[in-house]
């Protein structure tokens, strides 16, 4: 369970027949437990093929699907984590978590069970009763995460996580998602513009053109992973080092480069 | 203990006190007729606290005011801040609804109290009435944009993880709208202060407003200054229980506090 599906997917923004054509005939299909980056310059429209997933907004032609079934709105089986976390901050950390746990009408044991599970997982135990604002960032969208995890959804989708982030934080992140997706995988869509971090996440890469977007190719990371073996390396700046890494991460590169065009992107 | 500023402020306060003496007791600049000398002030201050001045004491004006505002203004709040959620969370209501409210909106509460003597005497009634509108439209229109301003992703969150309806407007949209609901209660407050003291001076037996009329028509100042202090020291202590209401409330918004 859990595979995404784009077939023939246009979206236009703005009044039909004159409206601006941001997604040109996506078609792409992610497996059970694989996780996809789309990668693209800013503006292709990368962004609004998460929101078509998540069904924050429909397609304008052709058919986002999710195990078979056409998206028609949002739900817990397809937990979204935000740029800005978008976390409750009225609510403490707890709260925020036990949220989508309370939706799904689960009795309080089995709540306080799953939240005790989520907040381990994400090392927030010590920040349980903690408002967001006094949480930094990476704290932040630890809970963000947490609040997506604990709903066991089939689809995880990162609408450029880390963006919001600096640099140190941003590198530990990533390695905690990798740790993640190892103990409890899922199927992830994952948008960014930071080739790196695509590369180094995600067992395919799709690139997109500049606006109207049309995925360009689809570059498969995990087959070179496994190959090379990166998984030996615990820290991330040890894996970019790799040759393989490097290689892969300039294809990507120059490919997004020729999209840059004449605007510089 | 008292900074800086607290000494500027408690030294402007005190020359405050000392002009008003000056210009009455000391020189007589200003005739007693026209504002009254702080001995006077405190008299009349002492005769209506102890004696009783226009058909009853103090506390009894006082507490007759109060009531009349908080009634007034729970009312407001009851009816405001729902519709206000409504109308900022449905563009259909807020296309019914918004047309008849700018055309209401422009009418001065007080414009009011003639209707509302009319329909429904010179009792309470009319004068909780007339607070509620000078209430009511302050309260509605910060809540309408509370709703409106508030960030998409949180709202999109909440859909995300399924939250039902009602949910959704107790624990999400409330919530993220309530620091400009409190603006709203704040200027609804001040609004029913001052409709009510505008009720009573036109017609009313006993409050404040009341007092004020009968003091003006005895053409005695020292009692229409104790009026209008009494005014300025409620209004500024049922502020403080908004405001100590608000910071219990918004505990969670960094952005809110000082």
């Amino acid at each position: 369970m859990g595979s995404i599906r784009f077939d023939k997917v246009d979206k236009v923004f703005g009044p039909r027949g004159s409206g601006v054509k941001a997604l040109d005939d996506i078609n792409l299909e992610i497996g059970e437990k694989e996780f996809v980056a789309i990668v693209g310059p800013s503006g292709c429209g990368k962004t609004t093929c998460l929101r078509m997933v998540a069904g924050f907004e429909p397609p304008s032609a052709g058919i986002v699907s999710v195990n078979g079934k056409a998206v028609t709105k949002p739900g817990p089986d397809r937990a979204v984590v935000f740029q800005q976390f978008a976390l409750f901050p009225w609510k403490t950390v707890r709260q925020n978590i036990e949220l989508g746990l309370r939706n799904k009408e689960l009795p309080k044991a089995e709540r306080d069970e799953l939240v005790a599970g989520a907040l381990k997982l994400m090392n927030l135990e010590s920040h349980a009763d903690a408002f967001p604002h006094q949480l930094s960032g990476g704290m932040q969208q630890r809970v963000a995460i947490a609040r997506a995890y604990v709903l066991d959804p089939e689809v995880l989708l990162m609408d450029e996580p880390f963006g919001a982030l600096d640099a140190q934080t941003r590198v530990v992140m990533q390695e905690e998602l990798v740790r993640l997706a190892r103990v409890n995988p899922r199927t992830v869509l994952f948008i960014t513009h930071a080739v790196e971090e695509a590369v180094y996440l995600a067992d395919r890469v799709a690139i997109m053109t500049r606006r109207p977007g049309r995925i360009k190719e689809v570059l498969d990371i995990r087959s070179i992973r496994e190959a090379e073996n990166w998984d030996r390396l615990q820290k991330i700046e040890d894996v970019m080092d790799l040759e393989s890494f490097v290689h892969l991460r300039t294809q990507i590169w120059k490919s997004l480069r020729e999209e840059k065009g004449p605007h510089g992107g | 203990m008292i900074g800086r500023r607290g000494w500027v402020s408690l030294t402007s306060v005190a020359a405050t006190l000392l002009l008003w003496f000056v210009l009455t007791t000391a020189t007589g600049l200003v005739s007693p007729g026209r504002f009254p000398s702080p001995t006077e002030f405190w008299q009349s201050l002492n005769q209506i606290a102890t004696r009783g001045y226009a058909g009853a004491e103090l506390a009894n004006h006082a507490f007759h005011s109060v009531r009349l505002v908080v009634l007034g203004f729970l009312v407001a709040i009851a009816t405001g801040v729902p519709l206000g959620l409504w109308m900022g969370w449905s563009r259909r209501a807020e296309a019914a609804i918004n047309p008849i409210f700018l055309i209401i909106r422009p009418i001065p509460p007080l414009a009011w109290i003639p209707l509302a003597i009319l329909w429904l005497g010179l009792g309470d009634a009319a004068k909780i009435m007339v607070i509620w509108f000078a209430a009511f439209v302050p309260a509605v229109i910060n809540a309408f944009a509370g709703v409106r301003n508030i960030d998409r992703p949180i709202i999109e969150a909440a859909r995300m993880l399924g939250t039902p309806r009602w949910r959704l407007v107790s624990e999400v949209i409330a919530p993220a709208a309530s620091p400009m609901i409190f603006t709203g209660l704040r200027l609804s407050l001040q609004a029913a202060w001052t409709t009510l003291v505008a009720a009573e001076l036109v017609g009313a037996l006993v409050g404040i407003g009341f007092v004020l009329n009968m003091a003006q028509q005895d053409i005695y100042p020292g009692m229409i200054l104790a009026g209008m202090v009494t005014v300025g020291i409620l209004g500024w202590a049922t502020t403080l229980l908004l405001g100590l209401a608000e910071r219990r409330a918004l505990a969670w918004n960094v952005a809110g506090r000082d």
